[in-house]
Parts: structure tokens; sequence; C-alpha cells
């Protein structure tokens, strides 16, 4: 039993608090990724699990025991480096095996672990070898092959693909998801790649400037984001954002009129809210359609053609234009004028403080979203 | 133009090595000569006469002295290294208060000329107990070294990586252990640099050494040679002088090319990152 729980856990550098209140609960098992824009604290929560940074105030359990107290090795845990952080001086056997070696194992047991962790990573043939002369995929196995030698029953990784090229990211990621399915130990990993987040995650944290923003498995989150800052984050292209008054509310949600006198009607609870409130409305690029006429009009200011797919930036008289991918090449120019409708299924609507209203699930789908997808594509 | 550039260059590499070796070169010439040939002046050795280095051994305790400056030297390199490698951590590596002050005031002491101090250290010394001894001269010679090793190799501890560090503690590594088996490897380079730079002041130091002993027996190398006398007290025994100074030259030039190769490494060490 391994699993993570933070209370309340507060971290201050000095006079700057960069950590506010974090709680947060990892199940044995888990693989739970930390994401959030550069200096929210990824690495800081990471390192306070870790115990390379002490804990201001709150409380942090692994495996249920109080740990605030305790040095990263009587943890249990094993830390993967973005830098890799191999030593220099010893050739890839030592690395793998010093940890060991400090907790005083025995020649053969240290022997059978590394060369069990080096066949695992297909690193055997370099074990003689130094840091300096191995690649940057090659050192990146290594840190992970002195991470599982621990045999920890959590594994933390600070973004440890960063360093890599496309191709070999991706093998890697594979590699960890592998990891993670044959050890089951429970597994907390930090990136700013967005897919590496979707692929890897059982579920997703949200952090913002020190402060989760949400958190719940890949899908929830794409699909019913709790507030205007999850929506943004996830998503490439971003989710396009318009500005709107409300302007009726009944029990089928929320009405809201676009900026060019069009409406949409969005399947969202009306509790509270008013009509003639200002809210923000929100849809993906991808539910964006296409029309000669429809409730938005505007003008294609830029074709991107990316192979499978293409996207226009469609100017609709705000100052941020607005995304739309469709599949396979462009059928438009840049300079044309089109209509776009928005489906009100795809919408998500956020009040002024930035909470997003709950979406009506209709009968049958717990999630909603992938429901109302489906009846669309029908 | 390339030609001449060329030849100007040799040229200036040709000016500034003898302009280093020349001195050497002449103690060794008349370390060879005796009576009035050292009072003429004459480039090449006309003939190998050893009855110089057989004299500065007769007249003094001159094997005694040679003994004291590798005891005093290879001491002060020692402790210099221990108590500079731990600091250097402290410095580099802990945070605590008033650590930058304490950093300036290290660099401070070095500042001070030796005669500055010269007197308070005297009464140091006898306040110990330790006029007229080997740590004494130890003592008072860290007061050279340690500055220049403490910042030598806190730069150098600066340079490396944080994340090494955490990835020992990890693995479990107290902070002993982090420098004895992760740092200690890595400054090797530093650390030989600057002991060697250590044991060269101490090996050279005279004004302390001159100053803290009283006895034949207990001086180093640097003051014996100083005091030095001729058989009559009017004769400057110039040729006694010049081979007691290329038998304690030797020492330091084998040093030097022993330790090379890991000197050139240090001075480029941190360009790379391992
Ligand atoms: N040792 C430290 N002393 C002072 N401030 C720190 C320290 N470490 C981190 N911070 C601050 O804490 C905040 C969070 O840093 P952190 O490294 O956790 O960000 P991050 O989310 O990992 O960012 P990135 O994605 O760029 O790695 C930053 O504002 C940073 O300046
Ligand atoms: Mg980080």
């Amino acid at each position: 039993m391994a699993d993570v729980v933070l209370k309340n856990v507060r971290k201050s550098f000095g006079r700057a608090q960069v950590i506010h209140g974090v709680d947060l609960d990892i199940a044995d098992g888990e693989f739970v990724v930390f994401v959030g824009p550069s200096g929210c604290g990824k690495s800081t929560l990471l390192r306070l699990i870790a115990g390379l940074e002490d804990v201001t105030s709150g409380d942090l359990f692994i495996g249920g025991e109080r740990v605030n107290d305790r040095a990263p090795a009587k943890r249990g845990i094993a830390m993967v480096f973005q830098s890799y952080a191999l030593y220099p001086h010893m050739n890839v056997y030592d690395n793998m095996a010093f940890g060991l070696e400090l907790a005083k194992s025995s020649r053969s047991a240290i022997d059978a672990k590394v060369r069990e962790a080096a066949r695992m990573l297909q690193i055997e043939s370099l074990l003689d070898r130094k840091p300096r002369e191995l690649s940057g995929g090659q050192r990146q196995r290594v840190a992970i092959g002195r991470a599982i030698v621990r045999d920890p029953k959590v594994f933390l990784f600070d973004e440890p693909l960063s360093n890599l090229d496309a191709a070999l990211r991706v093998q890697t990621r594979i590699e960890i998801a592998k990891l993670h399915a044959d050890t089951r130990a429970t597994m907390i990993y930090v990136t700013h790649d967005q897919v590496e987040a979707m692929t890897l995650a059982d579920r997703i944290v949200v952090l913002n400037a020190g402060r989760v923003e949400q958190v719940g498995t890949p899908l929830e989150l794409y699909h019913r984001p709790a507030n205007l800052f999850v929506a943004g984050f996830l998503g490439s292209p971003q989710m396009n954002f318009i500005p709107c008054a409300v302007s009726r509310t009944d029990a089928d949600g929320v009405q809201v009129q676009l900026p060019n006198g069009g409406t949409v009607t969005v399947p969202v609870s009306p509790a509270g809210v008013r009509a003639g409130e200002t809210v923000t409305l929100g849809i993906r690029p991808d539910h964006v359609k296409v029309l000669d006429q429809g409730a938005l009009a505007g003008r294609i200011a830029l074709v991107e053609e990316l192979g499978e797919s293409h996207l226009l930036h469609v100017d609709i008289g705000r100052e941020r234009p607005l995304t739309v991918r469709e599949p396979g090449d462009s059928r438009h120019e840049a300079g044309q004028e089109i209509g776009l409708s928005l489906d009100g299924a795809f919408c998500h609507l956020f009040r002024e403080s930035g909470g997003a209203l709950p979406l009506l699930a209709p009968a049958g789908s717990p999630t909603g979203r992938p429901a109302a997808r489906a009846i669309n594509a029908a | 133009m390339k030609i001449l550039a060329r030849i100007g260059f040799w040229l200036l590499v040709a000016g500034i090595g003898l302009f280093s070796i020349f001195p050497f070169y002449y103690a060794v010439i008349s370390s060879f000569r005796s009576g009035n040939d050292l009072f003429s002046v004459a480039y090449l050795p006309e003939r190998l006469d050893l009855s110089n280095y057989v004299a500065v051994f007769e007249r003094q305790p001159f094997g005694t002295n040679i003994l004291n400056s590798i005891v005093v030297a290879a001491s002060v390199v020692a402790l210099s290294l221990a108590l500079g490698i731990t600091a250097a951590y402290a410095f580099g590596r802990i945070r605590f208060r008033g650590r930058s002050l304490l950093l300036m005031t290290i660099l401070a002491v070095s500042m001070f000329p030796q005669v500055a101090v010269l007197s308070g250290m005297f009464e140091l010394i006898r306040g110990f107990g330790l006029y007229n001894t080997l740590p004494g001269l130890i003592l008072a010679n860290l007061m050279l070294t340690l500055p220049f090793t403490v910042w030598v190799l806190t730069t150098f501890m600066r340079e490396l990586p944080k994340e090494i560090e955490e990835a020992a503690f990890v693995d479990g590594a107290t902070p002993w252990i982090v420098v004895r088996r992760v740092f200690l490897p890595l400054m090797m380079p530093a650390a030989v640099t600057t002991g060697l730079l250590a044991f060269i002041v101490s090996w050279n130091e005279f004004l302390f050494a001159l100053t803290f002993t009283l006895t034949n027996e207990r001086r180093t190398v640097p003051p014996a040679i100083a005091l030095m006398s001729g058989s009559t007290a009017y004769e400057l025994p110039w040729g006694t002088i010049m081979a007691a100074s290329v038998i304690v030259t030797l020492p330091i030039i084998a040093l030097v090319l022993v330790f090379q190769r890991k000197i050139v490494a240090g001075l480029t060490a941190g360009a790379v990152k391992g």
C-alpha cells in the first residue's frame, strides 16, 4: 500500500509562498500527472513529496504514514530528474548500484537487481560505460534504471522526457507506461506535454500558481473542464472563447446571444443564472462547423495545413480569431467569407468568476459529452 | 605577411620562455661553480663540480630542513583540502544566515599583507605554545592557503548540478557520504590544482618560517637558505645557496609534471557538463 495523501500542504521560499494549500489523494498504484504552466509549482510539489524540500505547513502521508520529517531515502520513493542527474564519475552499473550499496544490500542481491533492471531497459551492453559516453535516451534509461532497482513504492518523474527528441519520447513514454503496468507502483509524473499527460495518466492534476485547479481523468478534464483555466490549458489548439450575454434560461439549458446576433442553447444547469448576465462561451476548434451561413460569420485570416487536418483562423470581428479544425486538406483560402455554426451540445459556459456551469448529462450518459458526440455523429 | 606573423609569434614565445627559465638556469649553472669563478659571468656550464651540493648538507642540517618543509607543506595541503572541501560544501550548498558575509570575510583575510598580521600571529603562536615548532608553522601557513582554497572550491562546488546531490540523497546518502563519494571524485581536478598551489605557497613561505622558528633544526628550507653562512663572516656562500635552491626547486617541478594533466583538466573543468 503506497497511497500518497497531501493535506493542505503549503510551501514558502522565504516570503514567497509558491504552494497555497494543496489537498490531494493519490491511490495506491495510480498514475497521476501534474500539468500546469511554467512556474506554477509542479516541480516544487514533486520535490515536497520526495522530501528534497521541507513542507512549510500541512501534512504529507505516504502509505498511511506521516512523512513530513522523514529523509528522502526513508520514504520509499525514487525520483527521475529532468537532467538525469547520473553520477558522472561512476559507470552505469555503479550508478544503479549506488543506492543499494548504501542500503547495505548483499553483493549478489545488488548484482541480480541491477542486471534485471538493465535487461528490462535494454541497457545490458552499456553497464561499463560512463554517463558521458551515452546518448540522451540511454542516459534517461539509466536514470529510470536507478529508480527501478530501489524497488520504490512511489515513482516520481520530473519532466523525464523533455530532453529527448520526438521519436525517442514516444518510445520512452510507452516504456514508462509498461513499467507502470508491470510494477503497479504509484507514479507521479510532471510534464509540459499534453500528449504525455493524456496518454499516461489515470488522473491529471492541473496546477496554476500553486493551487489545484482540477483533478480528474484525462477525458473528464477534456470534456468537462471545471473552469476557464483548465478549459484553456488542455487541448491543442486551445479552446475558443467568445464572451456573450445570456438571453434565456430554461430546463433545456442556457441560451446565449453571440456577438453578431445568432443564439446558441447550451445544455448546462441554469441554476442561479440570470438573463442578461455576461458569460464566456467555450468551444473546441474541432467542434466548430463551417457552413455558408451560420450563427457566426467571419473572414478566414489564415489557413494552416497540418496534413491529417487543417486549421482555419477566422476573424469574427474580435481581437482573438476563432480557430476551426477540420479533417483533411482545406477547401478554403485566406480572405474567404464563411459562416460558422456552434453546436450547443459541444459548448461550455463559464461565469465571470471563471467557473464552468455544470453540464446537464443526457439520460444514460454519466459523463455527458461522449454521448452527445455519438448523437451528433448519428 | 603570414610568415612574418609566424616569426613574430615564435620570437615572443622564445622571449617569454627565456625570461621565465633563465633565472633558474643561471642558478643551476652557478651551483656547479665555486670559488672566484662565481663572480665572473658565464652562460654555459664548464665542469660538473658537485662540491656545493655536498657543502649544503655538511655545513647545516639541510636534510632536516627539507624534511621540515615536506612535513609542513604536506600537512598544510591536507588540512587546506579537508577544511576547504567541507567548507565549500557548506558555502555552496547549505543556506545559513551570514553566509555571504562569512565568504567575504575569508576573502578579506587573504588581502592582509603578511607583515601586517605578523606580530599578532606571533602572539597567537606563542599563546598556543607553538613557538619554534612545526605545528606553529602549519597553523600560520593555513592563513595563507585556506582563503583561496575555500574560494576556488566553493566556486567549483556551486557549478556542480544540484540534482546529482539530490539524487544521492534519494539514494540514501548522508551529507558526509555525498561529500566523500560524489563531490570528492568530481572535485578531484579542482582539489589537485588548489592542493598544488597550497603546496607551493607553503613550500616557499619565508616570513612566518623565519619569525616563528628559532633553531636551525626547526627551520624550513627558505629561511635555512637565507641564513646560510659561509666559512668566514664576510663570505656570502653563493655556490651553496644556488645548490640549495636547485635542490628545493626540483620537488616542485616534479609535482607539477606529475599532476600536469590533472591541472589542465582542472582549469577547463566546468566547460563541459558531465
Ligand atoms: N529554491 C527556490 N527558492 C525560491 N523560489 C523558488 C525555489 N524553487 C522554486 N521557486 C519558485 O517557485 C515557483 C514554482 O517553481 P517550480 O520549479 O515548482 O515550477 P514548475 O511548475 O516546475 O515550472 P517549470 O514547468 O518551468 O519547471 C517559481 O515561481 C519559482 O521561482
Ligand atoms: Mg519544473
